[in-house]
């Protein structure tokens, strides 16, 4: 019971390096090696994974951008037609204010020249009555005196003659 | 108790199975042929286990295959340190070896476990590793230097610890396996019906498989400090 047995022990140790060697090739060394195989697929996978997702990061970042960038765009073709428009209103009501102002200038003078023209006719009418008048006056009161002064006049100048 | 005393003799002697006639006749005995055995049968169901494996959509085989892999590696590998790492197929092929043979007896072969030949086989074997292990990671200086560590008085006591340290592996496994089988016997004498499959369950199973994790253990725990 209690012997121990060299040859036996002898081929007991070939044995079990057989089976260690064989367990090696045959269970341990594919084993491992499909193991490895998933993992390194496992990690190509998520490094692809990772790899496309800071890809869509960019493009989102991108596309962000280019949207801020309509928006901005917009914003500023906005407020330069609102600042064409205003500009334009401006003009448009400054030159209406112009032409105001040029009409009520010119009625202005206009009615001015006709009112000289008025007063400077109504001051001929006057004169001319007043002449007019005065002929009058003149021709009835003084008409005596002055043909005497005529007279006397012409006969000193008569009698200086001869 | 004669008559048991008298099967127990007969269960124990390890028989000469056949002799193979040369070198004067090689007896080969009952544990090396049950071995033989294991073997086929651990060679087979690896082969069968392995064919045609895929990176996905695996088979349930190949589960399997992997299952048992990556739980032994496991196992062995966390008793083991970083540079020791190589020895684990060894130690794993021990395991499944020991494991095997330790649960073998409840298929009707002899455990190779309950002959000492092959326990001592396995002791000796792992001494070797251990004191190579030592010698190949350190060198023969240091290998050497480690007798004299801690105290120069300690030299004797480590020098028996080669000798100690096979022989408490090859007798713990040797006198699990025989007190188990001893006692599973009695019970059977005693209370044949149900009691006995109870108490395999424990002797047969449990214990051979623990047997089978502290030899490896222990092997493991040689090894570190042969390395470190």
């Amino acid at each position: 019971m209690l012997k121990v047995d060299f040859v036996n022990m002898a081929i007991m140790v070939v044995n079990l390096l057989v089976l260690l060697i064989a367990l090696r090739i045959f269970l341990f060394k594919p084993v491992q090696n499909i193991i490895a195989k998933r993992q390194e697929e496992a990690d190509k996978q998520i490094r692809e994974a990772q790899e496309s997702k800071s890809e869509a990061e960019e493009l989102k970042t991108k596309y962000e951008q280019t949207l801020t960038d309509a928006e901005n765009e917009k914003k500023q073709v906005l407020s330069e037609a609102r600042k064409t428009a205003d500009a334009e209103y401006h003009k448009i009501i400054e030159d209406a204010q112009k032409t105001a102002d040029q009409v009520k200038a010119d009625a202005c003078a206009e009615a001015e020249e006709q009112k000289a023209q008025i007063i400077r006719k109504a001051e001929k009418e006057i004169a001319d009555m007043v002449v007019e008048a005065a002929v009058k006056v003149v021709g009835e009161k003084s008409g005596a005196k002055a043909d005497d002064a005529l007279y006397n006049k012409f006969l000193g100048k008569a009698g200086d003659e001869v | 108790m004669d008559d048991l005393a008298q099967r127990l003799m007969v269960e124990l002697e390890c028989e000469t199975v056949f002799t193979i006639p040369v070198f004067g006749g090689i007896a080969i005995s009952e544990a090396v042929v049950v071995t033989w055995i294991v073997m086929a049968v651990l060679i087979l169901a690896s082969i069968l286990l392995t064919r045609n494996l895929k990176v996905d959509h695996i088979s349930k085989r190949q589960a399997v295959a992997e299952l048992i892999v990556t739980k032994l590696d496991g196992l062995v590998s966390g008793m083991m340190c970083e540079e020791g790492k190589i020895y684990v197929p060894y130690l794993i092929t021990v395991l499944i070896y020991i494991g095997i043979s330790n649960i073998i007896g409840l298929f009707g072969f002899k455990p190779p476990t309950k002959d000492l030949t092959v326990t001592v086989t396995l002791a000796v074997m792992s001494i070797v590793l251990v004191e190579a292990a030592g010698i190949y990671h350190n060198g023969v200086k240091k290998w050497l230097h480690k007798f004299i560590e801690p105290v120069a008085i300690v030299t004797p006591i480590n020098i028996l610890e080669v000798v100690t340290k096979p022989l408490s592996l090859c007798m713990r496994l040797f006198g699990n396996v025989l007190g188990a089988f001893v006692i599973m016997e009695l019970i059977k004498m005693v209370v044949p019906y149900v009691l006995p499959a109870v108490f395999s369950m424990y002797f047969d199973l449990f214990d051979g498989l623990l047997q089978a994790y502290v030899f490896v253990f222990l092997t493991s725990l040689y090894l570190n400090e042969a390395i470190e």
